[in-house]
């Protein structure tokens, strides 16, 4: 734990920024169990009314997914919490990212994953923002919400604020991926080609994010939002969201 | 033009009354109307003007004390002129409603032109025991010249706090020169957005009822974290849509079935 501090604090070392980056990495790994394998946050309805057949639409509902819902709803909670010193305006903003959450099972998702992701990362890691943050979701004052929780822990490992948007961004996009192909399905080799035609659009939907405030949130997705709303009535159903 | 509706309700012997009214043209409000029975007024909000042009901006203040009942009705739609000088227009709404204070506001419809920019921000700020219906439409334009989604910018923005709480942050953010508006997963082939927003700890919907889908139109309903509803339209048919919003609207009709 002592080392992973100062690795993460060692801004000048190539080698330690290297290092670092492996935690993250880590995190990513589609085997780290904070069960984003289980969610498709509405994809799966698109996915049942054959809207998603081939890799070519995936890409583009992914791209839509990334430009018109992440880059305008979570995308900017990663940043404001980034970006927020003090406590009780932090709490108003996970209030807020939960109330803007309007399909039920995609609000669940959020918070599902986020305490996950707490469970897992606090006792492997040196982050008191997030040991504080889960004194409060154990007293039952915040919910724990991902973008909120992943943003203190990047904050915390001392990433930069373009490194911990793209980064989640990218495990918003690269998880429905993995979860396309096994729904779908596609060939792994599918899922990849997704995945590297995908990386320049996080890449502006960051860019993007960045200019952004929350002023700019928005629930545009309207189509995302019903999918999502829908999902629970599906007949059959491989996703919990 | 800058519209200002100040309006007021108290109860008096058990009666909901509107107890002060300050208006500064175009906007006015119909005197109070008791439609239905004595405990609910119902007033109309009129606008004179014909619609916001650039630069314009209504602001309703809408306070309701402990016990009242009312119903307010946009006259109509409103209408969003073309942004020409560069200005946006804009609608600022404040509400409070006090202890078992119940609000209806019934069927906002807003109609951007082509070129037009507008932003309506509606805030809400309720007690544990108050309820509030918001009913909502969002045209794409004048469909009958043609215009879908030819807009500058249409930016709406409701939210509703109880003290510390939040329980609805929605905003619609349109911007279609640089959005993606007409793909599946935003608007697809649909024109018409619509939400109905139950906030009524006695209000319990029959949820399959508001779920189907057809290629015209499609409706879904979610609860909110605590209680209350959002069904959300996306649609072609309007009638259909204020056909269903009616039904919802009607508080009997709403409850358990």
């Amino acid at each position: 734990m002592k080392r992973q501090k100062e690795d993460s604090q060692n801004h000048l070392s190539t080698e330690g920024i290297n290092t670092k980056f492996l935690y993250l990495m880590h995190i990513h790994d589609s085997a780290f169990p904070i069960g984003t394998y289980t969610h498709s946050f509405g994809m799966e309805t698109f996915i049942q009314e054959e809207l998603i057949r081939t890799k070519d639409d995936l890409f583009h509902f992914l791209q839509v997914y990334l430009r018109e819902n992440v880059a305008y709803t979570d995308g900017i909670f990663v940043k404001e919490s980034y970006q927020e010193e003090d406590l009780a305006a932090l709490i108003r903003l996970e209030k807020i990212c939960d109330a803007s959450k309007n399909a039920e099972e995609t609000r669940e998702a959020s918070s599902m994953i986020g305490k996950q992701f707490v469970k897992a990362v606090l006792p492997v890691s040196d982050t008191p923002s997030l040991e504080k943050w889960n004194k409060l979701v154990q007293d039952k004052k915040v919910i724990a919400h991902f973008p909120i929780v992943y943003s203190l822990y990047a904050k915390d490992l001392v990433f930069d604020l373009y490194t911990t948007v793209l980064t989640f961004l990218y495990s918003s996009t690269v998880g429905l991926v993995h979860n396309a192909v096994r729904a779908i399905p596609l060939g792994q080799k599918a899922g990849i080609e997704v995945i590297h035609r995908l990386i320049p659009e996080m890449e502006k939907a960051t860019l993007n994010v960045l200019d952004r405030d929350l002023s700019d949130l928005s629930n545009h997705a309207v189509g995302l939002e019903l999918a999502s709303m829908q999902h629970k009535y599906l007949r059959s159903r491989l996703f919990i969201s | 033009m800058d519209g200002k509706l100040d309006l007021h309700f108290a109860l008096r012997n058990q009666k909901t009354i509107m107890k002060d009214v300050y208006y500064q043209p175009p906007l006015k409000a119909s005197r109070g109307l008791y439609v239905d029975n004595p405990d609910d007024i119902t007033v109309y909000l009129m606008e004179s003007s014909g619609g916001l042009v650039a630069g314009d901006t209504n602001a309703y203040r809408i306070r309701l004390d402990e016990g009242t009942n009312v119903t307010l009705h946009p006259q109509a739609a409103t209408k969003v002129y073309p942004a020409y000088n560069g200005k946006a227009s804009k609608q600022e709404v404040h509400i409070e409603l006090a202890e078992q204070a119940c609000l209806t506001w019934k069927r906002e419809e807003v109609i951007p032109f082509a070129e037009s920019e507008f932003h309506s921000h509606t805030t809400v700020k309720m007690k544990n025991g108050s309820s509030f219906y918001w009913e909502e439409i969002l045209y794409p334009g004048r469909e009958k010249r043609g215009e879908r989604f030819t807009f500058d910018t249409c930016h709406t923005q409701l939210e509703v706090w109880m003290e510390e709480d939040c329980l609805v942050y929605d905003g619609l953010r349109f911007k279609p020169s640089v959005q993606d508006v007409k793909q599946f997963g935003v608007m697809g082939d649909y024109h018409y957005i619509a939400s109905v927003w139950i906030i009524d700890r006695e209000i319990e919907l029959n949820e399959e009822k508001w779920n189907h889908s057809s290629t015209d139109h499609q409706v879904s309903i979610s609860r909110l974290r605590d209680y209350g509803y959002l069904v959300r339209f996306l649609s072609n048919d309007l009638p259909r849509v204020k056909k269903e919003m009616d039904q919802l609207g009607n508080k009997e009709a709403g409850t358990k079935e």
